[in-house]
């Protein structure tokens, strides 16, 4: 498959052996030259990071290998001292591989007179995931905000270690429900990297069918979030009405309402499809989501009391941006034009091109608006791969690839990126060199970058009353951060 | 302006079916009628009028959160049996715990647990609560919601879909699950599903 080569395709932008501070300095210079950051992995005594051209369409790794890790921590400056935020989130992570390694950046201590705490959480609103917020109050206004994770941590990443691909499948798909087919599909991408193997073109359609119906999910029940938030229930419940819609078009046609279990090494496994499938009915309800999505959106565009609270709401500072580029809509929202479907076609956005929806004004209007242009989008795109739909050229061969990803791998590390509904996603794959276990996974998931983009758009002369809507504007999931 | 939605929801007919009261084939089908389990049969009064449900996620995937997040969705509706969330534990009379139960929140759940007023329930949401399912041996996973607090009713499923929820939330409070509507003739439910297809075109 040709996208999957050009990925493989690694530059190697260089290895640092000297100052841990040189090899930031190399990548904070890497970033002023537009390379976007995908990855800050630790393996293997040496820390890397992976980065993306968006114009070049090719993947770089810059590697940092110290003369001797004991002495070499204790004298290092934090990593936030360069400017380098994106990979805030994953420092943890990080930190936990190698122990020695003084990730702390701190938080500041607000105190002071008519200063009030707000401690939120990990129970609260309706149904929500467990995070705290910690809210600073003066007033009306939120003047700081830390956020406080790690309550679900089920260690994704630690349990996958030692085991074989196939092993290893059930816990991947069940790291985000609501973006699976992404976290299965950049695995299967790494998996089929690390191994070379090729999917027909009928499998890489209905591969980005799926993607693409996922978001389509994701997208309608994050817009029904948002319209709550600003107190209409109306369209909260047309948009769930749609969502549901779109979730048991996803039964009837694959068997599964969040279409898991389907994506697999080397093709898709259906049990269901084409026996069951009704072409013009899948595609007239979509027609359906398309046209009452719309009607809703532009009725939510004319209601001024809608308006008035999105608008100005939650813009995330420039330098916050500069720091931290924010993936997916929420980036986009901000004017980071990325989009992984473009700057690195995976699957079949190679022959469907996709431009990325960017606004600038950063708040929570620009996020609505990126997110209702994003889900037209998807449902156009979902309705023509259904059309060209035909019959499964090739099943694939189940019993031969898993018994190629018990023996040893082609290359190491395999990557796989793309584009998952909340934004950018990449599974850093490594197999053991004979037995083709699962050495490390290294993964960036979307929510872990942006998450920390949260407290600063917050804490930006909003007030207690938009909280709600600024939560409800970014979408994030937690278990994607806790993964 | 938004009022022209609500005058059009007026005339339409609602998207509302009578589920898990009366039969709807669509939704009975993506059910499994072996998810909902009732551990203990509650007993004592319980005010069957008005049920206020508390949510903790134990350390989930978010898709039972999707799924229970669907129950206030106009397809299933579940104040039309008085349900509710609520923010406050201290009105709550359910509890529902989804996700596999981490050492980090034991104490979070047995807090919330504990600011309920009696007589009150519990009902573990999906596989993970039940025993950990994929996630049972990572570190810091306890992995069982009944070995932290005492459960009347689990709901198997990954995720239960929103009819498993909407049974087992039944049965949290009547003791046994409704029936599964047009579930034992498997032609019966095909028939049916022609049906239901053929109405939506």
């Amino acid at each position: 498959m040709a996208d999957n080569r050009l990925a493989q395709e690694v530059f190697f932008a260089g290895t640092h052996g000297g100052e841990y501070g040189e090899w930031l300095q190399a990548w904070q210079a890497e970033r002023a030259e537009g390379i976007e950051t995908l990855l800050l992995d630790a393996h293997n005594q040496s820390l890397s990071v992976w980065g993306l051209d968006p114009d070049a369409h090719r993947v770089t790794q810059l590697v940092w290998r110290p003369p001797s890790p004991d002495s070499v921590w204790a004298a290092d400056p934090a990593p936030s001292r360069v400017g380098i935020r994106e990979t805030e989130n994953a420092e943890p992570f990080i930190a936990r591989t190698w122990p020695a390694l003084p990730w702390s950046s701190g938080s500041p201590v607000v105190r002071g007179k008519g200063v009030f705490f707000y401690p939120l959480g990990p129970v609260r609103a309706d149904v929500a995931e467990s995070v705290e917020y910690r809210l600073a109050v003066m007033g009306d206004e939120m003047i700081h905000v830390d956020l406080r994770a790690g309550f679900k941590r089920r260690h994704v990443r630690t349990l996958v270690v030692g085991r074989y691909i196939d092993e290893a499948w059930p816990v991947v798909t069940r790291f985000t429900t609501t973006s699976n087919v992404h976290h299965t599909l950049a695995m299967a991408l790494a998996v089929e990297k690390a191994w070379d193997i090729s999917v027909s073109p009928t499998h890489t359609l209905l591969r980005t069918l799926f993607a693409e119906l996922e978001r389509i999910v994701s997208h309608l029940g994050d817009l029904a979030v948002l319209a709550v938030s600003t107190g209409l229930p109306l369209p909260q419940m047309e948009y769930l009405h749609l969502k549901e819609l779109v979730l048991r078009l996803n039964y009837r046609l694959f068997g599964h309402r969040y279409l898991r279990d389907l994506i697999v090494p080397g093709g898709v496994q259906l049990t269901q499809w084409p026996q069951k499938a009704d072409v013009t009915w899948a595609l007239n309800t979509l027609a359906t989501v398309y046209r009452q999505s719309s009607d809703i959106a532009s009725g939510l565009l004319n209601t001024p009391s809608f308006l008035d609270r999105l608008h100005g709401a939650g813009v995330i500072p420039a330098s916050t941006v500069a720091q931290v580029r924010p993936v997916g809509p929420v980036g986009r929202a901000s004017g980071v034009s990325f989009d992984v479907r473009q700057a690195l076609p995976y699957v079949a956005y190679v022959s469907h091109p996709i431009q990325p929806c960017v606004e600038t004004s950063g708040d929570a209007y620009a996020r609505f608006q990126v997110r209702v242009r994003e889900l037209s989008v998807s449902l156009s795109l979902a309705r023509i791969l259904l059309e060209e739909w035909r019959d499964l050229d090739t099943g694939v061969q189940a019993a031969r690839v898993l018994q190629m990803l018990k023996g040893p791998p082609l290359y190491s590390p395999g990557l796989g990126i793309v584009e998952a509904p909340r934004g950018l996603l990449v599974y850093g794959l490594y197999p053991h060199k004979d037995s083709g276990r699962i050495e490390h996974l290294a993964v960036a998931t979307p929510s872990m970058r942006n998450w920390s983009a949260v407290p600063e758009a917050m804490a930006n002369h909003n007030i207690m009353q938009d909280f709600p809507i600024i939560d409800a504007s970014f979408s994030l999931s937690v278990s994607g951060w806790d993964g | 302006m938004y009022y022209w939605h609500w005058l059009r929801h007026i005339v339409r007919r609602p998207f509302t079916t009578g589920f898990p009261t009366e039969p709807d084939p669509t939704v009975a089908r993506m059910a499994d009628s072996g998810a909902v389990h009732t551990v203990t049969v509650p007993e004592g009064p319980f005010y069957r009028r008005s049920v206020a449900l508390r949510h903790v996620d134990g350390g989930s995937c978010n898709g039972c959160e999707s799924e229970l997040g669907l129950l206030t969705s106009p397809d299933y509706d579940f104040s039309r049996y008085g349900f509710s969330f609520t923010p406050s534990p201290k009105h709550a009379d359910i509890l529902v715990v989804t996700g596999v139960v981490t050492e980090a929140m034991i104490p979070v759940i047995v807090a919330t647990y504990e600011q309920m007023t009696a007589p009150k329930r519990v009902v573990a949401l999906g596989t993970c609560a039940i025993d950990g399912w994929v996630f049972r041996d990572a570190p810091g996973v306890r992995g069982r919601l009944d070995s932290v607090i005492p459960v009347q009713v689990n709901i198997a499923g990954c995720p239960p879909t929103p009819a498993d929820i909407l049974r087992g939330l039944w049965a949290a409070i009547e003791g046994e699950p409704p029936p599964l509507p047009h579930r034992d003739g498997a032609s019966h439910a095909e028939k049916q599903y022609e049906l239901v297809k053929g109405e939506s075109r």
